[in-house]
């Protein structure tokens, strides 16, 4: 029964290593994909940094609406302009609440391309927000990004009832 | 007992691979600064200052970049060097051919940073054992190092120790402040001042000069209202910086870290040049404005290029009676450095013409002159390190 509890203990101490997903490698042609993936359904994705200090102090109320708001498509991409270490993004999703959430970081050094794909006149500011709704009609919250607009976005995006 | 140990055993060391190989080998899990920074000795010569993942090298080419020596090590253990988008490892060479690195590392996780410098009296066949700039051990980053007209090396930096005042009294602090000290014979540089507090903490600075013992730095200043735009400081003599005057009210209203840095030139008749980027409420993308003098106002900003070209980094270089300005821009296929060049001190611009292309990553554009003429310097992941010689107009 003792060994069986101890390599119960073993085991979980090598799920939870391996808990946080890295985030999903984002390079040329990345954006077209995950736009497609999620075209018809309202989608909310964030960019943030682990190098953009007010990226961090906002993670946290991502994950807290992420857990209020079953209806949100959240997708998370960490867009550093040198690519960062992928445990190191997923630590910092894991503890703001944002480990289960589809994620992304940029890889691709050639920032310029990734970001002229995702579009043309973002020069890179972080953090920064993009809503798209059904049909897929882009809203762009530059900066850090007020919860109770994004709220108000996912409510006006629920079918209205015949 | 023993299964039970080889059990353990096994999970522990897929644990530990699973660790290892989360922190090694993969691609992004190691950030690296990727940057070459030149300069030109009075003879000539064209050195090379470039981060090599843990190390800082130098290189020097007697054939204007077509072949380098091999790489002289500038720090004798690795460093953790600061990698970040806007940083750079840097040369100087005084008059008498004196070489002096410049370089920042990060002391933690945090991206609190300390700046060193080392020097080559010898011809840069080997240098000092790198040393902080500053004693206070608090954080600096952007350090740039320049030699005035006298020969004398100003070094100035952004510099975190007011924060950690302002905190240990239980008091707010806005960014960063802007630190400057002056070599002090041959054992480094002397006492740290402070010459403006509050300025934003994440943006590389310009530094030219109006004489000697005046340095003009530009910086990204935080304005009331979190407004972070752009000034310049130039000093009435070493020890007295200025008033800060501002160089346009873009009204760049944000809480972040925009990375990216302005560049200032003054040109022989005194007048002075910046060129930056901006994403305010008045304007937004990449522009450049002169000044008459160093107390008059700037003119109104004139745009480089078009905001959906993602324009960036700009550089600013005077030389002789030229004026050289180049930056980056995007087409949604290659990233081109633009150039203009300018003979009656940056009223009037030629127009703006492509001097390289790449269609990867690179570094920023910079431009380096030596006495005959001014070049583009620019590192690019496909092409490699670029000497490009600007011609005059066609």
């Amino acid at each position: 029964m003792r060994v069986t509890a101890f390599l119960a203990l073993l085991l979980s101490l090598a799920s939870f290593a391996a808990a946080a997903a890295d985030p999903l490698p984002f390079g040329r042609g990345s954006w077209a994909k995950l736009s497609e993936a999620h075209a018809g359904r309202p989608t909310v994705i964030h960019f943030w940094g682990l190098t953009c200090a007010p990226c961090l102090v906002e993670l946290p109320h991502w994950g807290r609406l992420a857990a209020e708001r079953p209806d949100l498509q959240l997708v998370l991409v960490a867009a550093d302009p040198v690519p960062q270490d992928p445990q190191r993004l997923a630590d910092v999703l894991t503890r703001a609440g944002l480990g289960k959430t589809e994620s992304w970081s940029f890889t691709d050094r050639f920032y310029e391309r990734l970001r002229y794909e995702i579009d043309p006149t973002w020069a890179g500011e972080l953090p920064r927000t993009v809503m798209v709704d059904r049909k897929g009609n882009a809203t762009i919250l530059p900066g850090v990004a007020d919860i109770a607009r994004v709220r108000a976005w996912l409510d006006a995006q629920r079918p209205s009832r015949p | 007992m023993r299964l039970l140990i080889a059990l353990a055993t096994l999970v522990l060391s897929v644990s530990a691979a699973v660790a290892q190989h989360h922190s090694h080998g993969k691609p992004g899990s190691t950030p690296e600064a990727f940057t070459a920074a030149p300069a030109f000795a009075p003879d000539g010569t064209l050195w090379l200052a470039r981060p090599m993942v843990d190390r800082i090298v130098v290189l020097r080419s007697t054939d204007l970049g077509k072949s380098f020596s091999a790489p002289v090590t500038v720090t004798p253990e690795p460093m953790n060097l600061d990698w970040g988008p806007d940083a750079r490892a840097r040369i100087a060479v005084n008059p008498a051919g004196g070489l002096i690195v410049t370089f920042g590392i990060f002391q933690d996780k945090n991206f609190n940073g300390r700046a060193f410098f080392a020097r080559s009296g010898d011809g840069g066949a080997t240098f000092t054992r790198p040393r902080p700039i500053t004693a206070n051990a608090t954080s600096q980053r952007f350090e740039i190092a320049g030699v005035d007209p006298a020969g004398r090396v100003f070094a100035t930096w952004l510099d975190k120790r007011n924060v950690a005042k302002a905190r240990a009294a239980g008091k707010a602090y806005a960014g960063a402040a802007l630190a400057y000290a002056w070599e002090d014979g041959e054992a480094g540089f002397g006492d740290t001042s402070i010459a403006l507090d509050n300025t934003c903490e994440c943006c590389r600075l310009g530094l030219a000069f109006a004489g000697a013992g005046r340095p003009a730095v530009v910086f990204r200043n935080i304005f009331p209202g979190s407004v972070r735009d752009h000034g310049v400081i130039t000093f009435h003599d070493p020890r007295t910086p200025g008033p800060v005057r501002r160089v346009s009210v873009d009204d760049w209203k944000i809480e972040a870290c925009p990375h990216h840095g302005p560049s200032i030139a003054i040109a022989a008749d005194g007048s002075y040049h910046v060129a930056w980027f901006t994403d305010g409420a008045r304007r937004k993308g990449l522009f450049y404005a002169r000044a008459e003098s160093a107390d008059t106002a700037f003119t109104a900003p004139r745009a480089l290029s078009r905001p959906d070209r993602q324009p960036a980094r700009p550089y600013l270089l005077a030389n002789g009676p030229d004026l050289h300005l180049v930056w980056k821009e995007f087409d949604g296929d290659k990233v081109a450095v633009r150039w203009q060049v300018s003979h009656d001190s940056g009223r009037q611009w030629s127009d703006p013409r492509i001097v390289a292309e790449t269609a990867d990553a690179s570094d920023h554009p910079l431009l380096v002159a030596d006495k005959q003429r001014a070049y583009l310097s620019w590192l690019t992941r496909a092409e490699g390190y670029r000497l490009i010689p600007l011609g005059d107009q066609p």
